[in-house]
This record gives structure tokens, C-alpha cells and sequence, in this order.
């Protein structure tokens, strides 16, 4: 009993892990590049989602009919593509024009956006929380046993898109043109423009992506529990915790700091107590910061002299 | 550049400082609930429900022949700007307020703003037993005590014959308050609570407590909190593979609680909660104009009647005389039930019905 | 000269605020957004000497305003326990210890993570600002958790300080008294080790600059000043509960240090006023416009106070009032923006 209790909790841990990971992708993408938090990338997760379930309700009301995998897949793209304006208006707008100011200032224009961005969205959809339409969940709501262990099919969906939008991503970056030239700019961006390589196309293009996938989070994120206008905040400090965690400028410490803090959440949850699981996590964070401030897979800076 | 700063901060603070004058004299009545940040759905319950109540009263002619005019303000849920509000308030000369939502608010701004000058707060919301312990003359509220709603709630469960009983509560003042006091009852009714835990409010994710739940076979989930933390433990419940029903407060008594659950999950569900008997007449009323109402909206219509209804009584707009006359209202007609305040301020006799979830919609039970 | 006289008025002007406020017709309501925004004045100069001169990004810094808070709020009763305070200090007694709750708190969260660069700093106070909050939703027994705990008023000559012109002088006492050490601090060596890291660490270090020690002191300076206030906080709101300590309090005393001028006094002090009585003014906007009850500003305060921010950044990134250093690296094209003397402090 106790071990598939452990495996019960271990599967809850990594379903909400890898929603985490998917945002912490974005964060993690854009400091990369631009070395800038991107507070106002919670609100774009915000975004996201409600892009998604406004495009699951029209098709509620233009095409009733139509079976769940192309609706929700319909939907994946409408918030992708939602949330990719969305981040590339807030680079342009926001954040290029102060790209030589000092840090502080990008900081405070991210969370003013943060702000700005939340209570726009409030003005919009109003202040009520909001599920994605039954019939969508619903039939997700059901699972299998596999021995003791309750999978549902929700889980299972949101594990296997996470994993191959995260796979679909390290492909990219590692082997096409465009990752390298995003790794080029990552890396130095003065070099890389000598080669022809356009600095601003590049930050466009991984704010772009971020914020895609950070709405794929999103979607995910609405067909598992429910949305406001406020979970931007919560789930952005999260993720951001977790690409910290695991490396911030780092690919896979996102995604392994995302799961990493989703099994802390859900075993400290679990096994100890619903409200003191966001200090283990808070705790175990700054622990490792202290003793590897690089983060896990974050590689170590030599600051230059 | 030094000088225009200089005029335009002075602008700014001549504009905080000019506040226009208000006239004497007129029934001015104050709403003060959160109206954006996380807590806008409930405030928006509050002010909705005291303006059909306002409307209402305005459209019959007003208080001896002159319209109510009604000041809302926003406390955005956080205790300083609730202060701040309550005395905003206080100085545009209401004569009494509805409000606020939190318990954290109403604590200090009744001792420490509305009772100086001597204005009558009836809260809506706030359930805190300790609001109206304090003896303060000027506190009322039309919604039941946390105590009063625990028992309630425990009697009724250990009469339908549960005995092990999981307990969660969202760790906020509401849900932490009445789930202790059902804890309380229930152990003393002889019941077993076979797990006891807090959920933080604003998390989305509760499976990994649930699966802990489950593996303890309780016969009965009773959950301390508001609706949108409820519509998702139940929601979850059901994933996890939990069958048995949940019980939650008058704070998961609103519609938006089945949507966020899911018909499936909701079904079953039972709450406490007023069990008014003129409820449909209101809900009509307010559905045309708003939607469906919220968990607070019928306390707060209340609420607005019976300071617009001792306004009446007081024959002046003068706040000692609007207190003094709040203080003795008798079995008002609400649509939460015959309100009766007692010395404290609370209505002694409030007793919570129980409603369930049948066919997508919380329906009375008993 | 000048400079002396303009304070001396300023000085006097708040001295006599009080009267004058209470005579207008809504006073009350007027004194309280007064000492509002003195609050946040005190808040954002304490945040100014962590933030603004030692170049310390800190995140948790409500948290310390929350330790100062609920340090007074136990130490006068006793916690909810003994609700009839077993420990009882009076208010004055518990100031000094509140202030010293919050600097200690400093110290440990500082000693460990002043080794850290910028960005994980942040994260790191940010965790702490968290576990802050969550420990005092969480100790039920310590805090009274979620229900919060009430709190008296100051007592002075067995008199009962609840009128909100007496709770003004506390703070008003409070305020000058951050503001004059806050001032000499900035003036003296300990002041320019400051500036000298935020500007290069490296290069102050290799001129003896002790960093690890100074920043150490910025950091619980900052802290320490957040304690007082807090203190404060608990008796003028007479009721202490964990969500007035939230994050989104720390980011707004620190836009109020960004938009006034990061390191600049009179710039923080400028930003930390407006920015406290803009949501006041936005709220009686209609009034003022003759509009009362037509138009309902409400649901876009917190829209524009978020535009104002990103605005604000792309006109003026230095601030409203900005610091000389600043401003030269800023607009180095600029040969007015830099006096004369600092020239020679540099060379």
C-alpha cells in the first residue's frame, strides 16, 4: 500500500511538474537571452488560457458537434498563437526601447506590465472563476488502475503533451539553424550579429516561443482545474521558481526544476501538510541556491573582470 | 523639469485634499467590499445585491420621499485600504455601511473608525465569531457565526449518520474558523475524524492531499472555504477516485460551484447555508439584472434593507438615531430568513438550512 | 542654503498638517491618506538604502515591515494564548524590540545570501518574503494564524494615543527619524562604500571596500527601518493578519523607489508619496470631475497604476527625482546632468 501511495503521489507530483516546466521554458528562454526577468510572463500564461477556453466556447456554438481531439487541438494553436502575439507586442513595446537602461527599470516595467495586464484582462472576462466546458473534461475526468495506482486520463494527456512540446523544443534548439542561432545570441550577442545574425529577430522569435509554450501550459493548465484573472501570479512565481531551481538560462534545468518542484509540492502535500508544502519548497530553493547558486543544471558563471 | 514635478505633486495633493463637499442630510448608505484583485467575484456580490435592495427602495418613493443614495468604495480585500475606506466613508457621510468581506477588515474598521463615529456596520460576510465579542454597539451582521454555521453543519452530518469524516479547511479566517468548530462538534457528537488538514487558498492542484484522503476511507469530506477552492476539490475528488460526498459551508453555496466542479462531481454535494423562505422572488429579481446570485448576494440585500429600514425608523439622517434603530430591529422580513439582532449584533436565532446539489443546482433540504 | 530653509518648511508644514487637514470638512479621511503616504515614505526610504544605494535587490522586504508588525502585536499581548498579555510590554518598550526582531531577521537571511549575485538575490528574498507570510497564515498558536490578532493603542502618560493625529506624530517622529539617519548614513564613509558597490564591486573592493560587511549593513539598515514602521503599523490599524504583508506590497514600495529616483532622497520620498496617493485620487477622480456615481473609476485604478508604471520606465527610466550618478550613466551626452564637484569625487 504504501508504495503505490508513493507512486499515487509521484504521478500527481509530475502532472502539475510539468505545467510548471512548460512555463518555466519561457522564463528561463528569455533570460537566456535578454539576462531580464520576465515578470509579465504569468500574465501571458493568463493569456493563454483564456484564449483557449474563448475558442473552445466558440466552438461550442458554431460546430457542436465536433469530437474532442480536434477541438482541443484547435484550441492549443488558438492560445499559442495568442500568446505569441501577445509576448512579441510586449517585447517590442515594453521591453526593447529599455534594453540599455538599467535592470531595475526592466524589472519594474515587467511587473507594472504584470499588473496592467491582469486587470485588463479582469475588465474583459470579469472577476469569476471559469472551467473549461464540461463535455471537455469530463470524459478526461475518467482513468484506468494500473495495480493500486489511479491514473486518470487527464494526467496522461497533460504528461504526454508537456513531454512532447518540451521534446518538440530541445529538437529545435539543438538541431535546426534557428536554435543555433538562438544559442549564438544566447552566447554573444555582438559575435553573433557579425555573422549575420539579427539580435532583434532572435529575441522576437524566443519571446514568441516562450510565451506559446507558456500557453500550452495554460490550456493545460484549464482543462485540470479552473481559471481567473489572477492565476498568472501564482503559477509565474512558481515556474520561476522552478527555472531557478533548476538553472535559469538552462533547457532542461527548467523542465527538471518543473518536475523537481511538482514532487516537492505533491509529497510535501502528501505526506506532511496541504499549507506547509509551499515552505518546503520555498526552503529547499534557497538552500540550493546557497550551495549552488548556478542552480542544479545551471552551468556557473565566471564574472568577467 | 523641477518645478512642473513640484505642480503636478501639488495638483495631486490638492486633488486628494479637495474632496467635494457633501450635503447634509440626505440617506446616504456605504458599501465597502473587495472589487478587483483575487476576492472581485464576492465583492461584487455584496455591491450587486445592496443595489437591487437600493433600487428597490428608490423605486417606491425612497425614505420619506427622498432617494437613497448609495457610496461605494473599494477595500480591494486588504486590511490598510480597508481603513482607509471605512474612514473615507465615515467622512462622506454615510449613515451606515454594508461590508465588508473579511473579517480582517471588519475587525478593526467597526472598533476602530465606525464605532467613534458611531456608524452602524452590518457585514454581509463576515463570520468570524470574534467580530461581535468585543462589545461594540455598532456591529451587525446578517449572515450567521462561523460557530453557529460550524454546529449546524456537524449536528446535521453526525444525524445522517457519518461518522468518519475528513476535514480541510483553506486556511483563511472563513474556512480555518468554521472548520474548527465543526471539528469541535463533531468529535464531541462522537464522530471520528480520521484526517484534518489545510489546503492554502489560491492553490489549483489538491490531488496529493486527496490521494492521502482516500487512502484513509472516510465516509464523508467536509471542506472549510470558499466556492472556487470547493468547485475544485470536488472536481479532483472524483479524479482521484473518491466517491463519497462533500460538505462545505455558505461559502461554496453559488452556482459558479457546480460549473468549476463539473455536473458529475457536484452532484450530492451539501452545504449549510440560509434557507430564506422569499429566496425566489429575489434570486428573479437579481438573476435579470446580474445573473445568478452569489453566496453573498442575498445577505447583503439583506443587509442594505434593514439600514435602509432603520433609516426609516430613525425619521432623520442622523447616525446615532440610524444606529439606535438598527440595533432594535425584530424579525425582519429578509429574504435570508426573520432577522433579530441581539445585544451583540448577531441574530441569535439564525439557524442554517442544508442545501444539495440535485440536477446541476443546490437545492434546500431541510 | 536654500535647501536648509525648504526643509525647515517642509518640516514645519508636516508639524502643523494635522490642524489644518482636520479643519476641512473630511478630514479624518484626509489625515488618514496623509499618513498613508508617510508610511510608505519611511517604507521606501528603508527600501531605498537596500535597493537604491547598496544595489541589493530584495524582494521579502514586507516581510521585515510583517516581523515588526507582529513582534509589537505579540510582545504587547502575549500572543493569542495568554490573550490577556502575560508578557504585556508597553508599545514604547516593544518599538526597539520590533526593530530589533526585524534587523536580526536581516542579519540571518543576509548573512548566507549577500554572497549571491543580483537576480538569485532577489529570488532569494522573494522565498523568504513567502515563508514569512505562510509561517505567520501557519503558527496558529504564535500568530493566531488566519483570525489575526488585535492590538492596543500606545499609552503616554496614561493616556490612550487613539486619535489619528496623535497616532500622527508617532509616525511623523518615525519618519524624520529614518529620514536623519538614513541622510547621515548616505553622507558618511559607510555611504560612499554603498555607491562604490552598486557601481562596480570589483573595483571597491580592490580599494579595501569590506563588501560582504557593508552590504550586510545595508541589508539590515533596510530591514531594520521596515521593522519600525511595522511597529507602527500594528497600533495604527490596532489588528495585525498576514494578508497585509503580501509580495505585491514589496513590488509596490519598490516602484515607488524606482519612479522617484532610485538613491535619490528627495526622489524616493517624492515617488513613495505620489504613488501612495494615486490610488486615493483615482478613487475620488469622479467626484473631482463632477461625475459622482456616472462614471465608476474602480475597475481601472490598479489598470492604470500598472501603465503608469510602464510608462514611467520608457519617459524617464532614472526617475522623477533622480540621483546625479545615475543620471550621468544614463544620459552620458548630457554634460549638464553631471555637477561639477562629482567630477572631481570620481577623479
Amino acid at each position: 500500500m504504501e508504495w503505490e501511495l508513493l507512486a499515487q503521489q509521484v504521478l500527481n507530483g509530475l502532472t502539475i511538474g510539468s505545467m510548471y516546466a512548460l512555463i518555466a521554458l519561457g522564463y528561463t528562454m528569455v533570460y537566456g537571452i535578454l539576462q531580464l526577468i520576465n515578470f509579465a510572463h504569468g500574465e501571458v500564461f493568463m493569456v493563454g488560457s483564456f484564449a483557449g477556453l474563448g475558442t473552445l466556447l466558440v466552438i461550442e456554438k458554431v460546430a457542436p458537434g465536433l469530437s474532442l481531439v480536434p477541438a482541443l487541438a484547435l484550441a492549443l494553436v488558438a492560445a499559442m498563437a495568442a500568446a505569441a502575439v501577445l509576448g512579441v507586442l510586449i517585447e517590442r513595446v515594453a521591453y526593447r526601447p529599455l534594453r540599455h537602461s538599467p535592470r531595475l527599470s526592466l524589472l519594474i516595467t515587467a511587473l507594472g506590465l504584470s499588473i496592467l495586464l491582469q486587470n485588463l484582462v479582469m475588465l474583459l472576462v470579469g472577476t469569476e472563476d471559469r472551467a473549461y466546458p464540461d463535455r471537455f473534461t469530463e470524459a478526461l475526468q475518467e482513468g484506468f488502475d494500473l495495480g493500486a495506482v489511479h491514473v486518470a486520463w487527464q494526467q496522461l494527456l497533460t504528461l504526454g503533451v508537456a513531454l512532447a512540446f518540451m521534446a518538440g523544443l530541445t529538437w529545435m534548439v539543438q538541431r535546426t539553424r534557428l536554435g543555433k542561432a538562438m544559442r549564438a545570441t544566447a552566447q554573444d550577442p555582438v559575435t553573433a550579429g557579425l555573422m549575420g545574425i539579427e539580435a532583434d529577430r532572435i529575441v522576437a522569435l524566443t519571446f514568441a516561443m516562450g510565451s506559446a509554450l507558456a500557453a500550452v501550459g495554460g490550456v493545460l493548465f484549464g482543462l485540470n482545474y479552473s481559471i481567473n484573472f489572477f492565476i498568472g501570479t501564482q503559477a509565474g512565481l512558481k515556474a520561476f521558481i522552478a527555472a531557478v531551481l533548476g538553472g535559469i538560462g538552462s533547457l532542461p534545468g527548467a523542465v527538471v526544476g518543473g518536475l523537481l518542484l511538482g514532487l516537492i509540492e505533491a509529497l510535501g502535500a502528501g505526506y506532511v501538510s496541504g499549507t506547509w508544502k509551499d515552505v518546503f519548497a520555498f526552503v529547499i530553493l534557497a538552500v540550493v541556491l546557497v550551495f549552488r547558486p548556478a542552480g542544479l543544471l545551471g552551468r556557473t558563471v565566471v564574472e568577467k573582470v | 523639469m523641477r518645478r512642473l514635478l513640484q505642480s503636478v505633486l501639488l495638483v495631486c495633493l490638492s486633488g486628494v485634499l479637495a474632496l467635494p463637499v457633501d450635503a447634509a442630510g440626505t440617506w446616504k448608505l456605504g458599501v465597502a467590499a473587495p472589487l478587483t484583485g483575487p476576492l472581485a467575484k464576492m465583492g461584487a456580490d455584496i455591491r450587486q445585491g445592496v443595489q437591487v435592495a437600493v433600487d428597490e427602495v428608490n423605486a417606491a418613493g425612497g425614505i420619506r420621499g427622498q432617494k437613497v443614495v448609495l457610496v461605494v468604495e473599494d477595500d480591494k480585500g486588504d486590511p490598510r485600504e480597508g481603513m482607509v475606506v471605512a474612514s473615507k466613508l465615515v467622512q462622506s457621510g454615510v449613515l451606515g455601511v454594508v461590508g465588508h468581506l473579511n473579517s480582517g477588515i471588519s475587525i478593526p474598521a467597526s472598533k476602530e473608525v465606525y464605532a467613534p463615529a458611531s456608524v452602524a456596520m452590518v457585514t454581509p460576510a463576515s463570520t468570524n465569531p470574534q467580530l461581535t465579542e468585543r462589545g461594540l454597539k455598532n456591529v451587525f451582521r446578517t449572515i450567521g457565526r462561523d460557530d453557529q454555521q460550524g454546529k449546524d453543519a456537524a449536528e446535521y452530518v453526525l444525524g445522517r449518520g457519518f461518522r468518519k469524516v475528513a476535514v480541510l479547511d483553506n486556511k483563511n479566517a472563513y474556512g480555518q474558523g468554521l472548520a474548527d468548530v465543526f471539528r469541535r462538534t463533531f468529535v464531541k457528537g462522537g464522530g471520528e475524524i480520521v484526517l484534518s488538514d489545510s489546503v492554502t487558498t489560491g492553490d489549483k492542484d489538491f490531488t496529493p492531499i486527496l490521494t492521502r484522503i482516500k487512502a484513509k476511507r472516510p465516509d464523508l469530506l467536509y471542506f472549510g472555504g470558499e466556492y472556487q477552492d470547493a468547485g475544485l476539490l470536488a472536481k479532483q475528488a472524483r479524479r482521484v477516485g473518491i466517491r463519497v460526498p462533500m460538505m462545505g459551508g455558505d461559502g461554496i453555496l453559488d452556482g459558479t460551484f457546480v460549473t468549476l466542479a463539473g455536473l458529475k462531481a457536484a452532484e450530492g454535494t451539501l452545504a449549510t447555508g440560509p434557507g430564506g423562505t422569499s429566496q425566489k422572488g429575489f434570486n428573479v429579481v437579481y438573476s435579470k439584472r446580474y445573473g445568478e446570485p452569489g453566496a453573498y448576494s442575498a445577505y447583503s440585500y439583506d443587509a442594505a434593507h434593514v439600514l435602509m429600514a432603520a433609516m426609516g425608523r430613525a425619521g432623520k439622517p442622523e447616525r446615532k438615531a440610524v444606529l439606535a434603530a438598527v440595533a432594535t430591529t425584530r424579525n425582519h422580513p429578509g429574504v435570508t430568513g426573520r432577522i433579530t439582532f441581539n445585544a451583540k449584533g448577531d441574530q441569535p436565532n439564525f439557524k442554517f438550512s442544508v442545501w444539495t446539489v440535485a440536477d446541476g443546482r443546490f437545492r434546500l433540504v431541510q | 542654503m536654500r535647501a536648509l530653509v525648504l526643509r525647515v518648511l517642509l518640516v514645519a508644514g508636516l508639524l502643523f498638517l494635522p490642524a489644518v487637514l482636520l479643519a476641512l470638512p473630511q478630514g479624518e479621511y484626509q489625515l488618514d491618506v496623509a499618513m498613508t503616504m508617510l508610511l510608505y515614505v519611511a517604507l521606501a526610504l528603508g527600501l531605498n538604502v537596500t535597493v537604491g544605494l547598496a544595489g541589493l535587490l530584495d524582494l521579502g522586504y514586507i516581510a521585515f515591515f510583517g516581523l515588526g508588525a507582529y513582534a509589537t502585536a505579540i510582545l504587547m499581548h502575549g500572543g493569542p494564548a495568554q490573550a490577556e498579555a502575560s508578557w504585556g510590554w508597553s508599545y514604547w518598550m516593544a518599538v526597539p524590540a520590533a526593530v530589533a526582531v526585524a534587523g536580526l531577521a536581516g542579519l540571518v537571511i543576509g548573512l548566507p545570501t549577500l554572497r549571491l549575485r543580483g537576480d538569485y538575490l532577489a529570488i532569494v528574498t522573494l522565498a523568504f518574503g513567502q515563508i514569512a507570510k505562510l509561517t505567520e497564515n501557519n503558527w496558529d498558536a504564535l500568530t493566531n494564524g488566519p483570525q489575526g490578532m488585535e492590538v492596543g493603542k500606545p499609552i503616554l502618560f496614561g493616556l490612550e494615543l487613539r486619535a489619528g493625529w496623535q497616532l500622527y506624530y508617532i509616525l511623523l517622529l518615525f519618519v524624520l527619524l529614518v529620514w536623519w539617519s538614513v541622510r547621515n548614513l548616505n553622507k558618511s564613509a559607510i555611504g560612499r562604500a554603498w555607491v562604490a558597490i552598486r557601481e562596480d564591486e570589483i573595483a571597491a573592493a580592490s580599494t579595501g571596500v569590506n563588501v560582504p560587511r557593508v552590504k550586510l549593513l545595508a541589508f539590515v539598515t533596510g530591514a531594520a527601518i521596515a521593522g519600525l514602521v511595522g511597529s507602527f503599523f500594528a497600533v495604527k490599524q490596532g489588528f495585525v493578519s498576514p494578508p497585509s504583508f503580501d509580495f505585491i506590497e514589496t513590488v509596490t514600495i519598490l516602484a515607488m523607489v524606482v519612479l522617484g529616483g532610485i538613491g535619490s532622497l528627495p526622489g524616493v520620498i517624492l515617488g513613495a508619496g505620489l504613488l501612495a496617493a494615486l490610488p486615493e485620487l483615482l478613487r475620488s477622480l469622479p467626484g473631482l470631475l463632477g461625475l459622482e456615481g456616472q462614471f465608476d473609476v474602480t475597475p481601472y485604478r490598479m489598470l492604470l497604476y500598472g501603465a503608469a508604471m510602464v510608462l514611467m520606465m520608457a519617459w524617464r527610466p532614472e526617475g522623477l527625482l533622480p540621483d546625479a550618478h545615475r543620471r550621468a550613466e544614463l544620459h552620458p551626452e548630457d554634460p549638464s546632468a553631471l555637477p561639477d564637484k562629482t567630477e572631481e569625487v570620481r577623479a
